[in-house]
């Protein structure tokens, strides 16, 4: 771990000294050092079109052996399917993320809560479906995303009408004031369980925002640079999607978050966009998000936005971990982890369903 | 069975009449069924080929609906539980109406949408457009299925009735046409004897009256030949 940390090294420790930069080792030396650890197992090029050329799961297991992954496939009885590598893939990530968790201090294990609070919003969205519709508690805690699992989770399948479920049971959950900011009993009702995981997701990217900027520093730059990017898509992203659907201009301006580079001009002209060519002259006001839309169409062997969209998250969650003394790389590790297992798990697909042709539209990450 | 047998009747004319008529009505039977047999088989033929063709491009459309599936999923993270918790209402339904085909109603079903898309929002902050390909795709894929679903039950209703009429023809082809022709052999039969039999009998008692009209003769001419001799 130690020969990890030496070799990443970043430039800019001798130029830009700041005051948390001595104490930071004191509570969090450890886990940053740990976490640039798993950042140097995360799967190269070169382990990728390796995976490439595997003709059933069975070669994909054993070229994972030889990886930072090692045996994690070895008690899984065969034929060995997708699904199992999936579910196997999210635990490790799991064991890594608690372990990291557990070791933590203040703020560092209020920021890592932060991060699990977008697997929170899932689960409760899910769980939430899942109560309305009558469907059994065990069965949706079963499956909820681990990552985002908190105490009342069951509380929330023993209510039965959405009232109940408002005034007793999110309350006490750590989401509430996401829900309290804008989802009333009513919209809880009424609206489709879509927007309300959208309007949740805005309220919480705005709220870790600004948790950021007030931890300062070094995290504030690198998170700043990281959720302004996430913000932006989501606006861009929710924009082209709603075209032709029921969703009206006005509650789709609801679900932008303003956290990103393009409030408070650029999402005034994404609400009033009515197709595609609109959202890209918008976008492409802002310097950065230029490039993502050259190039991008619909023929067979084009890159989609979405695509170019993993590519840049891809790009800057790398760079944050060129500097150290932050919390950012511990964001990025996850997001990066995230990409892989993306990765890992449509390499397999291809694989399992004997269709090459898309075999390489993964985004590789080292 | 054996092949002896014939109706039990009693032979006279009326009864030959009567079993005359009904060969016909069996002849007759027999050729319709035989066009309905080929008819049938027709349709049959037909619907083996069309399954043939689907069943083919099924296995395409499945697969391609499959990398779909995996494409959205990668885009959009794992969907499949949210859009599995919120079903409520079924969206497509399927309709059944009767087709008749040379006297056989056969099912076909027909696929049909109704009610509004509740999916439409899933993956509205990503993979909304590979989701929706994906949701196209299986489109394709359940209407494709329900073709063969119809074409599949009409196929087995079909060699049922199929095998049935030909039971049927074979029936008639080699038992009831055999039968009544054998009866009908068999009154001909009867009847010609009896004709013999009345002919010789006939023939019997005439020469019976012959001889005893001969002899009746014979005793006259030897009374007369005795009257004679007497009476010098």
């Amino acid at each position: 771990i130690w020969v990890a940390l030496l070799l990443d090294k970043p430039k800019s420790t001798m130029d830009m000294l700041q005051l948390g930069d001595w104490t930071f080792n004191a509570d969090n030396g450890y886990l940053e050092g740990l976490v640039r650890g798993f950042k140097a197992g995360i799967l190269s090029e070169a382990d990728y079109v390796n995976l490439e050329q595997c003709e059933t799961l069975e070669d994909v297991k054993l070229h994972l052996q030889s990886t930072s992954y090692g045996s994690f496939l070895q008690n899984e009885p065969s034929p060995l399917n997708v699904s199992t590598v999936d579910d196997k893939l999210k635990e490790l990530l799991v064991v890594e993320f608690e372990h990291m968790r557990n070791q933590a201090v203040q703020p560092l294990s209020q920021f890592l809560d932060f991060v699990t609070y977008s697997y929170m919003i899932d689960n409760i969205v899910l769980l939430i479906s899942g109560t309305l519709h009558g469907r059994p508690a065990s069965e949706l805690i079963a499956n909820c995303h681990p990552l985002g699992s908190f105490e009342q989770m069951e509380s929330v399948c023993i209510a039965t009408t959405p009232a109940d479920l408002y005034n007793a049971v999110l309350i006490d959950t750590p989401l509430a004031p996401f829900f309290q900011e804008c989802v009333s009993q009513q919209d809880l009702d009424e609206m489709n369980v879509e927007l309300i995981r959208n309007t949740l997701y805005k309220a919480y990217l705005e709220a870790f925002y600004e948790f950021c900027q007030e931890l300062g520093g070094r995290t504030a730059e690198v998170m700043g640079s990281l959720l302004q990017f996430e913000a932006d898509r989501r606006a861009v992203i929710i924009t082209i999607n709603s075209f032709g659907t029921e969703l009206s201009k006005d509650d789709r301006a609801k679900l932008y978050p303003r956290c990103g580079k393009l409030h408070p001009d650029g999402l005034a002209r994404l609400a009033r966009a009515d197709e595609y060519e609109s959202v890209r002259v918008a976008s492409e006001a802002y310097g950065e998000y230029r490039p993502l839309f050259e190039g991008v169409g619909t023929n067979p062997g084009d890159k989609t936005l979405e695509d170019k969209f993993f590519e840049h998250e891809v790009a800057l969650n790398k760079d944050a971990f060129l500097q150290q003394f932050q919390f950012g790389v511990f964001f990025a590790y996850i997001k990066l982890k995230e990409q892989e297992h993306r990765n890992i798990i449509w390499i397999s697909e291809c694989v399992a369903q004997r269709n090459r042709s898309k075999i390489k539209n993964y985004v590789p990450i080292f | 069975m054996s092949g002896k047998d014939r109706i039990a009747v009693f032979p006279s004319r009326a009864a030959m009449t009567l079993m005359k008529a009904r060969l016909k009505g069996a002849q007759k039977g027999h050729s319709l069924l035989k066009k309905k047999a080929d008819a049938l088989m027709l349709r049959f033929r037909q619907i083996l080929a069309k399954i043939i063709e689907t069943k083919m491009l099924m296995g395409d459309v499945m697969k391609e609906a499959s990398f779909s599936l995996a494409e959205a999923t990668y885009s959009a993270g794992d969907f499949s539980l949210g859009v599995l918790q919120n079903v409520d209402k079924a969206q497509t339904k399927v309709k059944s109406r009767k087709d008749n085909v040379a006297g056989v109603s056969l099912p076909i079903f027909e696929c049909v949408s109704e009610g509004a898309d509740t999916f439409m929002l899933t993956g509205l902050s990503r993979g909304g457009q590979q989701v929706a390909h994906c949701k196209e795709l299986f489109g394709k894929a359940v209407t494709l299925l329900v073709e063969l679903a119809s074409l599949q039950t009409s196929f087995i209703t079909l060699d049922e009735v199929i095998k049935i009429t030909n039971r049927r023809v074979n029936a008639i082809e080699h038992v009831i046409i055999p039968r009544i022709e054998r009866t009908i052999s068999y009154i001909t039969t009867e009847l010609d004897e009896r004709e013999r039999e009345e002919f010789y009998r006939l023939k019997k008692i005439q020469e019976k009256k012959k001889k005893m009209r001969d002899e009746n003769e014979a005793e006259k001419a030897r009374l007369q030949a005795l009257g004679q001799r007497k009476g010098r």
